[in-house]
């Protein structure tokens, strides 16, 4: 009997050690004329990326699980440009000016950052200017950012040299403005992940519900490119792309350990980045690359 | 040496023969769907009723019971019949955990252009040309794969619950009696799995595992309840033999539970689980 038992013992053991039975992944491509390429994962030395933003070439990363701003391009590898030494807890979000200097928020530190273009990092405002918990933000035409706190239920307005207004209060109804973007014709597109709704901010400052579909939608991050909106949701693992007018089409559907789908970006040949929080806790991460087939892009 | 190089070899070449065959299988069983809308209405219909689905090894399981022509074959029944819940309850709870750590999207969901994760890079997967049934429901599900929608229930395809829960038992039925054993057999491999298989659920590779689970589990756990507790089982059927009134409730919500695949119990421990959650560690 005690043989039978070790050798039921032994061949469950040798079962769940060869048939490869760690946690797993995978992307649906829902368009099939998209592929996926796995860009590069948390071995490159990034921790867990919630923001991305493609700039000049490179990839540059608000990193969660690593409490770092970080640069990363496949030729000169990850580079550090902020970590927890400057008082950040938990990067959320980023924005480049055209000087490239870059501004980011921090939903556990609040506040708004700023690393300059020559490296020099600093606090623009903070919890004492009423930014408790910063998500979402974006860059104004006036150069001032328009900084969302998930916390006050607040958009605020902060200018380069830290001076904070109300820009939409808790009277238009966001609850957490997760992520913000302008489009091409100065609308602000407004992602609020807490009740799963899509807001059109046009000229006149009329908010609009541009999707609200309760829990089957939940934006988390947007990003404006080319005439289209991209958005990723974290709550049911997708990725879609949405063009005024019309219904959000799903380009992809991530499973698995791929699921929790954070920050998104777009480089300046439409291939599609975003960032994937693999395992937050133990700072592990992928950033994934959706971009046209060849045949596509021939046929194109 | 030559048998450490040819034995992996021999061992990879096995596996490809078997996916393949696997997958050939599947096509042949899966090519009946999406022809006649009635007739996959028919399959989905006993796919999702749970009296049309389970009733009949529920009902099997309750005649078995009582089925004893005398005390002493009663009494001997309901030893095999205790022991096989005892097993079907470890069964599923192996096949559950097997199929969350084993990465195999049910052939449905690999109809569609899927990329995998596998040594950090993704793999894109063999496409499965599965035919949709054409009954509403499955049109529906068919809707929602396109559009993205896929439940974390189907990324974990092997080995198949019901394949394991529902040869357990009737299996456990036909070591009780050969005639009611063999009529719950019969249900479970043709309308049960049959239709898995055809609405392009599970592969035959899937449903094999899941009773190899259900047959080793069965053997294994009637032969340690047997040689090692049988004064407990004794005394346990003996208590449903005195407490009959008692023990036909008992058996009744057992059997209501098997033909509705345990729903409700998974919900009731759902429940516990969120209350753990919410209430203990303060989440939420």
């Amino acid at each position: 009997m005690k043989k039978l038992t070790i050798a039921v013992i032994g061949f469950s053991f040798f079962f769940l050690t060869s048939c490869g039975v760690k946690k797993e992944g995978l992307v649906i491509m829902t368009d099939p004329s998209y592929k996926a390429t796995m860009f590069a994962t948390t071995k490159v030395g990034f921790g867990s990326p919630d923001g991305l933003l493609w700039h000049k070439g490179k990839l540059y990363l608000a990193d969660e699980g690593g409490v770092a701003i970080e640069a990363y391009s496949r030729t000169e590898g990850i580079k550090k440009l902020a970590d927890a030494g400057l008082g950040v807890l938990s990067p959320e979000d980023l924005v480049i000016d055209s000087q490239d200097n870059i501004f980011f928020t921090d939903d556990d530190a609040g506040g708004l950052w700023e690393v300059t273009a020559a490296g020099q990092a600093r606090q623009i405002a903070g919890k004492d200017k009423g930014l408790i918990s910063t998500e979402g933000i974006a860059l104004a035409p006036d150069g001032s950012f328009l900084v969302g706190d998930g916390k006050q239920h607040i958009i605020y307005r902060v200018t380069r040299d830290g001076q904070v207004s109300e820009f939409l209060g808790r009277d238009f109804g966001i609850t957490k403005p997760e992520s913000m973007v302008f489009d091409d014709r100065g609308n602000l597109y407004i992602a609020d992940n807490q009740d799963n709704v899509l807001y059109l901010l046009d000229g006149d400052r009329k908010l609009h519900k541009i999707i609200d579909h309760g829990d089957s939608f939940s934006p988390e991050t947007i990003y404006f490119a080319k005439g289209s909106l991209y958005i990723t949701d974290s709550h049911n693992g997708k990725l879609y792309v949405y063009a005024p007018g019309e219904e959000p089409k799903t380009i992809a559907a991530f499973g698995g350990q791929l699921k929790d789908v954070e920050g998104i970006t777009v480089d300046e040949q439409g291939h599609i980045f975003v960032s994937i929080q693999t395992n937050l806790k133990q700072k592990q991460g992928d950033i994934i690359e959706i971009s046209r087939e060849e045949s596509q892009i021939a046929r194109k | 040496m030559t048998v450490a190089v040819l034995f992996p070899l021999i061992i990879v070449s096995f596996i490809g023969r078997l996916n393949e065959l696997n997958d050939q299988l599947l096509l042949l069983i899966n090519s009946v769907a999406g022809r006649s809308w009635l007739f996959d209405s028919v399959i989905a219909f006993f796919l999702a009723n749970d009296l049309a689905k389970a009733g009949v090894i529920g009902g099997c399981f309750l005649a078995a019971w009582y089925g004893g022509k005398t005390a002493a074959l009663t009494n001997a029944r309901r030893k095999i019949l205790l022991t096989t819940l005892v097993a079907a309850l470890c069964v599923i709870t192996t096949t559950k955990i097997l199929s969350k750590t084993i990465f195999l999207p049910r052939p449905e969901v690999q109809s569609q252009k899927i990329y995998k994760l596998a040594s950090d890079q993704l793999v894109e997967m063999k496409r499965m040309p599965v035919r949709f049934m054409l009954d509403d429901e499955s049109q529906k599900s068919y809707r929602a794969l396109v559009g993205g929608d896929v439940d974390s229930n189907d990324l974990g395809s092997f080995p198949s619950d019901h394949a394991g829960f529902f040869i357990a038992i009737s299996l456990g039925i036909w070591l009780a009696s050969r005639r009611l054993g063999w009529l719950a057999l019969g249900w479970t491999a043709i309308v049960i799995l049959g239709g898995k298989m055809i609405s392009a659920q599970h592969t035959p590779l899937d449903v094999a595992a899941g009773a190899a689970v259900a047959i080793t589990e069965l053997s294994v756990i009637q032969f340690l309840v047997r040689n090692r507790f049988k004064g407990l089982l004794e005394k346990v059927t003996g208590l449903t033999l005195r407490y009959s009134a008692f023990s036909s409730a008992v058996i009744f919500l057992v059997a209501f539970e098997v033909s509705s695949t345990m729903i409700h119990i998974r919900a009731f421990l759902g429940l516990l689980a969120a209350m753990r959650r919410h209430v203990l560690l303060g989440m939420g």
